[in-house]
């Protein structure tokens, strides 16, 4: 059985807690996040026709998405004719399965492997483990995770959560040639040196893929690194493991969404290397795989097909832009969430996958404050879905008892406005006496609030007397 | 039941229906590809040479360019950008017959790229002004390891061979080659502390000669 991290005991609250408590991981989130937001508005200031180009994006997602099972056969055919091989997965056990079979068809020993979100969410590398296969991971921010043990933060930038001083150590205990300066260039070329034969000595290669081309039978992979080609073309075997719904008709309909997706994950406007794979390598060819298998996971993306708010989570073409402007992932990180997929998508995907029971906490780790739909290349109404599994854990009776009966008073007090207007009254004043310059930074029944922020300190009076006295003086009506 | 026969099935009681229509499917995806104009940057300048000679060393993609007359004079520019960085004459040169016809006396060759190879030359295919793409397709010339080994990748490519947009690529990709490396600047990562870095597992500078 291949572990996955619902698998794992995680207490969202004493992640949270934790997370929260550790100065160096909020420091590492900003240094990257930031840079990303940054660099994605930077992007659109050049891309005037981003709107159209979204709106255009969703239309093409909805379409496979409403066409899934043709797109999917076709896709299958084209594959075949070019030589590929396909393996169809219910879920992340058969996946795993049919990949250890693959690769001990091919008596393997060694596999490297390009990041791919798929293979974690089907719990891949420790599937690799447990069969005795020693697994070299290739994009630099997994490799640097694989040495720590750990498992990604982020679906971009993976090791995140990794200070260049705590790379900095991991690579000299564990590279054979490790870097002489404290310098970044020197690191990244200290695993360069380190991953050299490991790529070219490697028996299996195995990456995700970005998007499927029906109409060619083409598995499209795209990185920065050009780790990718270099997993994928030495090895004897190629196998790619994918969601059910990568899919694009063909390679037109890839091009716009690459657009979408590469400007909202790092604001660069095409990936250094762009690949499209078609099957395995042909008589005169002088590198490539010649054996090119594509195994099709559905790990259920089918039942998601079934609801109609979930389907749209199916558009997802996983660029990361959600959590980069989520600000309860900017304070927590991606650990916190216990999941393969963190952030804003990761809390709508993660109860689909693994059910709600296991991921009930996760729809309730966000504010609602809408910027996680605002960034969305493929406009997937991200809060909408988390009050729709909000609702669903209420139905099901899976919040806790404390919370419950606190929503009950809330309700009570709201449908009576004069006990309302009476108890905010006393609230905005007995508030004010703890405030220092404007802010509060210690409030009593709200410590675990004020622990990690301090928060601004209310007007006097509360919006309803303000008003009020407007009215009275007759000055201009909000 | 196999497991494939499970899966479209469960797909196709998801969508509520039996079969598709594929011509209808063939129609509807087709009207997604309408008007590209309103859904692609426009190019900075009409010309799309001028445009990718543009785009190709500003900071988006960080190659240098070197524009030359005509294809002859390719030995002499790759032996100036060699010299700029003190290497010796020695390339894996893609056995392309076009390169190899030309004069590379005093350069030591070899057809694939080693690990740790220092330079390699190819002759891209294509070339895509909106990006500053360098599309190169593997075959009996073409080894896909020479793009990603070297620590100097050094790109030929003539003018008449660049397309505006990425779209006008899609639409001549048929039949698919194996592999379509598209090629957008050097290898660079952004791991570590989000500082971008080059040379990560591939090349470390993109030079690229433009001929005509």
């Amino acid at each position: 059985m291949a572990a996955t991290h619902a698998d794992k005991v995680h207490v969202f609250k004493e992640d949270v807690t934790r997370a929260l408590g550790d100065a160096t991981l909020k420091l590492a989130i900003d240094r990257t996040t930031v840079t990303a937001e940054r660099k994605r508005a930077a992007a659109l200031v050049d891309f005037p026709e981003f709107a159209e180009a979204r709106r255009r994006g969703t239309a093409i997602k909805n379409h496979v998405v409403a066409n899934l099972d043709h797109y999917l056969e076709q896709f299958e055919r084209n594959a075949l004719a070019s030589g590929a091989h396909i393996h169809w997965a219910k879920d992340a056990d058969e996946a795993c399965a049919i990949v250890i079979r693959l690769c001990r068809a091919a008596g393997a020993r060694s596999v490297t492997r390009a990041k791919s979100m798929l293979g974690e969410e089907i719990g891949l590398p420790h599937a690799l483990a447990e069969a005795g296969i020693e697994r070299v991971e290739t994009d630099l921010a997994e490799h640097i995770i694989q040495l720590a043990g750990e498992t990604p933060s982020h679906i971009i930038w993976p090791a995140l959560h990794k200070t260049r001083e705590q790379v900095s150590e991991l690579f000299k205990a564990a590279h054979r040639d490790p870097h002489k300066v404290e310098e970044v260039e020197a690191m990244v070329e200290s695993a360069r040196r380190e991953l050299r034969d490991r790529f070219m000595n490697a028996d299996v290669g195995i990456s995700g893929a970005n998007f499927l081309l029906a109409d060619s039978g083409a598995v499209c992979t795209v990185t920065n690194e050009g780790n990718a080609e270099l997993t994928t073309t030495p090895p004897r075997v190629h196998i790619v493991t994918a969601g059910i719904e990568k899919l694009v008709p063909s390679m037109a309909h890839a091009m716009a969404m690459l657009r979408l997706l590469v400007r909202s994950a790092t604001g660069a406007d095409l990936t250094q290397y762009t690949t499209f794979h078609t099957g395995p390598r042909r008589a005169g060819d002088r590198d490539g795989p010649e054996e090119f298998h594509i195994v099709l996971v559905d790990n259920g993306r089918s039942r998601m097909l079934a609801d109609h708010g979930l389907r749209e989570m199916l558009r997802c073409i996983r660029c990361g832009a959600c959590m980069n402007h989520c600000v309860v992932y900017r304070q927590i990180g991606g650990h916190a969430y216990g999941a393969t997929y963190p952030g804003p998508m990761g809390a709508v995907l993660t109860p689909a996958l693994e059910g709600v029971e296991k991921a009930k906490d996760l729809p309730h780790a966000c504010t609602l404050n809408g910027r996680c739909q605002e960034v969305c290349p493929v406009s997937i109404p991200l809060p909408t879905l988390l009050r729709g599994w909000r609702d669903r854990s209420w139905k099901e009776g899976l919040v806790p008892q404390a919370m419950r009966t606190g929503l009950g008073l809330w309700r009570f007090v709201a449908e009576r406005p004069r006990l309302y207007r009476l108890g905010s009254a006393v609230a905005v004043r007995a508030m004010r006496l703890f405030r220092r310059g404007g802010w509060i930074a210690s409030l009593p029944l709200a410590k675990s609030w004020t622990a990690y922020r301090d928060m601004p300190a209310p007007a006097g009076r509360t919006f309803m007397e303000q008003l009020r006295d407007r009215e009275r003086q007759g000055g201009r009506q909000p | 039941m196999s497991t494939r026969e499970t899966i479209l099935d469960s797909v196709r009681a998801a969508l509520g229906r039996r079969r598709p229509d594929p011509a209808a499917i063939a129609a509807e995806a087709a009207a997604l590809l309408a008007d590209p104009a309103a859904i692609r940057p426009a190019l900075p300048v009409p010309d799309p040479v001028e445009a990718f000679a543009l785009r190709v060393v500003s900071p988006k993609v960080g190659a240098t360019l070197e524009r030359i007359a005509a294809l002859g004079a390719l030995p002499a520019a790759v032996a100036r950008y060699l010299d700029a960085h003190g290497l010796p004459h020695a390339l894996a040169l893609q056995p392309d017959p076009e390169l190899r016809a030309l004069d590379w006396a005093g350069y030591a060759l070899r057809d694939t790229a080693r690990p740790d190879e220092a330079a390699a030359l190819g002759q891209a295919l294509w070339g895509i002004a909106e990006t500053g793409t360098l599309v190169f397709h593997s075959g009996a010339d073409t080894a896909v390891l020479n793009h990603f080994l070297p620590l100097h990748h050094i790109a030929v490519l003539q003018a008449p061979r660049i397309l505006p947009y990425l779209e006008d690529y899609a639409a001549l990709s048929d039949p698919a080659p194996r592999n379509a490396n598209l090629v957008t600047g050097a290898s660079g990562t952004t791991d570590i502390e989000g500082s971008y870095v080059r040379g990560a597992h591939g090349p470390r500078f993109l030079h690229v000669v433009l001929v005509g």
